[in-house]
């Protein structure tokens, strides 16, 4: 429960909130657990809808712009353009401020596109895998998937010419 | 030319799930295509934020706030405590302050009717007496006016009972 709060909720106090709801939830409809799949399976579906249903709630940043990135954002990006290298072995004060930037993306999704994009893309899971624990079809899955990265990839490109152009 | 664009194929799937053939398209296509090259960058940012928030979620979703328990046990109880009240209290506890302040407003309303009005015509009476022709008497006093007969009226009165006698 507290990893999938995690998926949707960056800040710990948001996170708990929102596992603390799906547990009351979880506990609430106990009786309605028919044991036919896994009990995980059904509480993660619990933890997620609740999540969606907290996120689509919260207000959506309507665009990236370059006034809303830190100096270490900044640093960050132009860093990765002059050097081109994407690995992945980075230090942790690296990866924070790589996962506040990926938060400022996310901000700008709708709550379903950003399930999608970091469930798919950032947990290696399956489309079925994601169809099960939301309960969309697949190709609904699917389409969320290609909306949320084609949203990230033009709201990231829209800063890096903005970048270019200062 | 849209069609051989590489946008699509960054969109479709994860970056690190492309093939070694789509990746060798999309590298030919970027060396001559400015507009793609940008997208490709993006693409890969986009990519690599999104697997830094996923990495910062696990490792935050391990760390579990010890008191988490504890709290969602006590919510748990307080849920149910609220849950074992009458239909009517639970609604009262709902609505109580609502519906305490409507009643408060009303009984101001009923006391501002009943008593204000008999005590403010009497203080504008004393002010007209006072000072006849003050400015409160001409503008409270408006109706005044109405009820005056005018010279011709009044002389007609008179003169009508002269020629009734005649």
């Amino acid at each position: 429960m507290f990893r999938v709060a995690h998926r949707f909720f960056r800040e710990r106090s948001l996170a708990e909130e929102a596992a603390q709801e799906a547990f009351l939830k979880a506990f609430a409809q106990l009786k309605s657990f028919e044991g036919r799949g896994s009990m995980e399976g059904w509480l993660t579906r619990i933890a997620t809808n609740t999540c969606l249903n907290i996120l689509r709630a919260t207000k959506r940043r309507p665009e990236l712009v370059l006034a809303d990135l830190s100096e270490n954002e900044n640093e960050w990006l132009e860093k990765k353009l002059s050097d081109g290298s994407m690995d992945q072995h980075h230090n942790i004060e690296d990866r924070v401020i790589a996962a506040n930037l990926a938060e400022r993306v996310l901000e700008t999704l709708p709550a379903e596109d950003r399930l999608a994009l970091t469930l798919i893309d950032g947990e290696d899971a399956s489309v079925s895998e994601v169809s099960k624990v939301t309960g969309w079809s697949e190709s609904k899955v699917k389409i969320r998937a290609f909306r949320a990265r084609k949203k990230a990839r033009e709201a990231l490109e829209k800063l890096l010419n903005l970048k270019d152009r200062t | 030319m849209r069609d051989n664009h590489i946008t699509d194929l960054l969109d479709n799937s994860p970056l690190r799930t492309l093939t070694e053939g789509e990746l060798l398209t999309i590298r030919a296509h970027v060396e001559t295509c400015i507009a793609c090259r940008r997208s490709y960058e993006a693409a890969q940012i986009s990519a690599l934020l999104i697997e830094k928030r996923a990495d910062e979620a696990a490792e935050k979703s391990l760390n579990v706030n010890p008191f988490f328990q504890t709290r969602v046990l006590a919510a748990w109880r307080e849920q149910q405590t609220v849950n074992s009240l009458p239909a009517f209290r639970r609604l009262w506890n709902a609505t109580g302050a609502l519906v305490a302040s409507m009643a408060a407003t009303t009984a101001a309303l009923a006391v501002l009717t009943f008593v204000a009005p008999s005590t403010e015509p009497a203080a504008n009476q004393q002010t007209a007496t006072l000072v006849p022709y003050s400015a409160e008497a001409v503008v409270l006093d408006q109706n005044q006016g109405d009820n005056q007969m005018t010279d011709d009226q009044v002389f007609s009165a008179i003169y009508a009972d002269e020629d009734e006698g005649k």
